[in-house]
């Protein structure tokens, strides 16, 4: 029966796909072409990255409470930003400048879609690999080379730049504004090849989903996780163009002398800059521009992983599962639609602010959707409190507490008040930072055993989770309450700021402080339980461990060089078919028949 | 590492019937067997133009927005005439879409030798289109319209230069094409390589096309 339905067009593609398993080294591991490689290739510098940025986070915060204190090994490490030991503000700002950047660049964006996405897409929809191989390898290697650059900044006169991950102009884009030079250069350089990177990657991602789907694959068969890198994709496609366009204009600015931010009359330290009328704000509409989307691109993956998990471990399919994709459609092209509401304070006519401001709030629907199909999917279902389900369930719980305050901010009036307050720090910390990343740590351990066919330390990973659920809202819980003060952000130390004192801000910080210091040990307990696991984990013979539906599970751990060792598989259902009434065992997976899930009794597929 | 499961060993584990799987018959060490041209494979590559138009498209709307914004902004534009030169590089960069065309005519009735030849014609058209762009240039130079003396000066060079190096690229591919139509290898992905970079090289005509009317019409 299934040998009629392969056609012959679908086995010529795989014919011409599949290239050779490399032997040497370096074709293998270095540069390969092979998406499951690139996958962990992404995967590894984004652990790299976000072990840099939680260092970087960590001297903020201690910056923050110890303002005077010295730390004798940064003043070896940055003899200039801490001399004697001692950060000095705009070593602060560098840190907090880099911190932003590597998180939101090198981790939120790189890891769910070119780490996950990139090593499950292909596999979830039957592919032998992504459309376009060595399109793929290019992405991750100037990826790699973006990373180098941004690190490069650290080492060069003056030191890394500090005019925030944002990069607003003019403080961007004149470097007499700062002491730094070459550093603010490297920066702008590092999020160019980054932008040229992702659209790349972009490109690969669309076009093997439209194009690569095993037969019988419809869209609305798809597994959430594939729908949620597709749409990211086409984020990607339309939001780093216009990043890149920005980044080259301001590194114009900066170095031939072009006025395209730079305002005329500008005076710094009494001395005239000559720049005639350019404009700031159009810096900041072409960043946010970019910069909205860019926090769907960080997270709509998580919503997939999220998603999926939750099926999976509450046993039930996925409550509303159109809802859920038009719900990500809808997210993602209102993402394109609301980035004035970052520009609230920035002179706006109240006209436009009303406009974004409605329409920042219709974000609010499909994001309610979401949530509620998720309580949905879980309600009555028989759950298996595993750990990637855990980290599931504290993403919807992230989801929500930063989702509400995004509310509070939506809204022109209320973020007057709020704007650059840590209000905001909680607010896209928690939604997009820690939800974020909630994500990939129930992506990561829920695929350890296909990757590594070895599983996670189950007990490790509750510890981990249980401190590092409490850790993060112990940290960014309280900076709402600092931002209620007003507490301003990006200040590198409050002890002359009375109302602050008297509010008792400063126990706050140390506060949160101390319990970042706690969260941050609990991921080195990850680091350590990864690390173990991938080489002395227990074995995991069974290549569907959690009773899941979709083609990765079908195939062997670690996945054969060509995904499914010469085969074509052939999907007969929707991706979320568990607890069937009927059926002997309670999932059935995307490429059983009907045949094969009721036996020989004939019923509808779910669809 | 464990062991890898053969196929039968999996589906045995699945229990899943037939599993819904299809063995495929081997294949060669390069993974092509030397069979005609795969419709699919074009389809694919000419997709992937497609979605990258997307990008690109959005990278000069980018600029357009900023040059509209920052031309109301403030007093200081100065438009200035177009070097003249501009109107032979249109007609050569229009020239070079007929060539490309013809390339992809001789490649499908399989006449290597004429789609070597077309597709280096239209490079060399490409080149002749870059070499037009430069004396624009200098010809805006010696008039005194430099880089950062006036946005609109900026914007001119920046739009240039960004549709060039976009067929800097469109070259590149084309030198690509004529290098493997040379060597004595088998090229499984040749239709769809000419068909897509065809696909692109127009764009790049109509991108051109664009801003032109842009930096006549939006002084």
């Amino acid at each position: 029966m299934t040998e009629v339905q392969v056609s012959e067009e679908v086995a010529e593609y795989t014919e011409v796909h599949r290239h050779p398993e490399p032997k040497s080294f370096i074709w293998k591991y270095i540069f390969s072409v092979d998406h499951k490689v690139i996958g962990i290739q992404y995967l590894m510098l984004a652990v790299a990255a976000v072990f840099v940025g939680m260092f970087l986070s960590l001297l903020v915060r201690l910056r923050l409470v110890w303002p005077e204190e010295s730390i004798p090994l940064l003043g070896q490490l940055f003899p200039i930003g801490a001399p004697d030991g001692v950060m000095t503000p705009e070593f602060y700002l560098a840190m907090l400048t880099m911190h932003g950047t590597i998180m939101v660049f090198m981790v939120l964006t790189t890891a769910p879609q070119g780490g996950f996405g990139n090593y499950f897409l292909p596999i979830q929809i039957g592919a032998a690999d992504m459309a376009f191989p060595r399109l793929n390898m290019l992405s991750f290697w100037s990826t790699f080379v973006s990373f180098m650059l941004l690190l490069a900044a650290f080492f060069v006169e003056g030191g890394a730049p500090w005019s925030g991950w944002t990069g607003y102009p003019p403080l961007s884009a004149v470097p007499e504004a700062t002491v730094q030079g070459f550093g603010q250069d490297l920066w702008v350089a590092s999020i160019a090849v980054f932008c040229i990177a992702s659209l790349l990657g972009a490109l690969n991602f669309i076009v093997t989903t439209l194009d690569l789907r095993a037969k019988g694959l419809t869209m609305f068969r798809m597994p959430l996780t594939c729908w949620t890198w597709f749409v990211t994709a086409i984020l990607g496609l339309l939001a780093f163009g216009v990043l890149l366009a920005a980044g080259v204009l301001l590194l114009m600015d900066r170095n031939v002398g072009t006025s395209f931010f730079v305002p005329g009359g500008l005076v710094i330290s009494d001395k005239q800059i000559d720049h005639s009328g350019g404009s700031p704000i159009l810096w900041q509409h072409l960043f946010w521009f970019f910069g909205h989307p860019e926090v769907y691109i960080a997270i709509l993956p998580g919503m997939g992983v999220t998603s999926h998990i939750l099926s999976t471990f509450a046993r039930k399919t996925v409550f509303g599962y159109k809802a859920m994709v038009y719900a990500v459609l809808a997210i993602g092209f209102l993402g394109f639609v609301v980035w004035g509401h970052h520009m609230f304070v920035s002179g706006m006519s109240p006209y436009s602010a009303f406009v974004f401001s409605i329409l920042t709030m219709c974000i609010g629907v499909p994001s309610a959707i979401k949530t509620f199909n998720w309580i949905g999917t879980m309600w009555g279902g028989k759950i298996r409190f595993t750990s990637p389900m855990l980290f599931s369930i504290g993403f919807v719980s992230l989801f929500v507490t930063g989702g509400i305050s995004g509310i509070f901010l939506g809204q022109p009036t209320i973020d007057l008040f709020f704007h650059d307050t840590y209000f905001v720090v909680a607010h896209f910390h928690l939604i997009m930072g820690v939800a974020a990343i909630f994500g990939m740590f129930a992506g990561l351990i829920f695929w350890f055993p296909k990757m590594f066919g070895r599983m996670m330390d189950e007990r490790l990973n509750k510890i981990h989770f249980w401190m590092t659920f409490v850790g993060v809202y112990a940290i960014f819980g309280p900076m709402h309450y600092l931002g209620m003060m007003p507490h301003p952000r990006r200040y590198a130390e409050i002890t002359s700021v009375d109302y602050l004192e008297a509010m008792g801000a400063a126990d706050l910080h140390l506060f949160i402080t101390a319990a970042a210091i706690l969260t941050i040990l609990a991921q080195f307990l990850f680091l350590f339980n990864l690390i173990k696991s991938i080489f002395k984990g227990k074995e995991c013979r069974d290549p569907n461990p959690w009773e899941a539906t979709t083609l990765e599970w079908t195939i062997s751990s670690p996945p054969p060089h060509d995904n499914f060792a010469g085969k074509v598989p052939h999907v007969y259902r929707g991706a979320y078919d568990f607890s069937l009434p009927g059926t002997k065992r309670d999932f059935a997976m995307q490429c059983n028949n009907d045949e094969a899930v009721f036996g020989s009794r004939p019923a509808s597929s779910g669809d | 590492m464990p062991a890898t499961l053969t196929a039968t060993e999996t589906e045995a584990q699945l229990e899943g019937g037939d599993g819904g799987f299809v063995t495929l018959p081997p294949t060669g060490d390069d993974g092509w067997d030397g069979s005609g041209p795969d419709a699919g494979l074009v389809q694919r590559y000419k997709l992937g133009v497609w979605i990258g138009m997307g990008g690109i498209t959005m990278f000069f709307a980018a600029l357009t927005s900023a040059m509209v914004v920052r031309q109301g902004l403030s007093g200081d534009w100065q438009p200035f005439s177009l070097p003249p030169v501009l109107y032979v590089s249109t007609l050569v960069l229009l020239v070079s879409s007929f060539a490309i065309e013809r390339a992809r005519r001789e490649m499908r009735q399989a006449r290597q030798d004429g789609l070597q030849r077309w597709v280096n014609v239209t490079s060399v058209l490409g080149l002749a289109f870059l070499a037009c762009q430069v004396i624009g240039w200098q010809e805006l130079v010696g008039r005194g319209i430099y880089l950062a003396s006036n946005p609109a000066n900026s914007f001119y060079y920046v739009l240039t230069a960004g549709h060039g190096a976009h067929l800097l690229g469109g070259i590149a591919a084309l030198g690509y094409i004529w290098a493997r139509t040379r060597s004595a290898r088998a090229w499984p992905t040749r239709e769809a390589a000419v068909e897509a970079a065809a696909l692109y090289w127009h764009f790049l005509d109509v991108l051109w096309i664009y801003i032109l009317g842009l930096l006549l019409f939006w002084r």
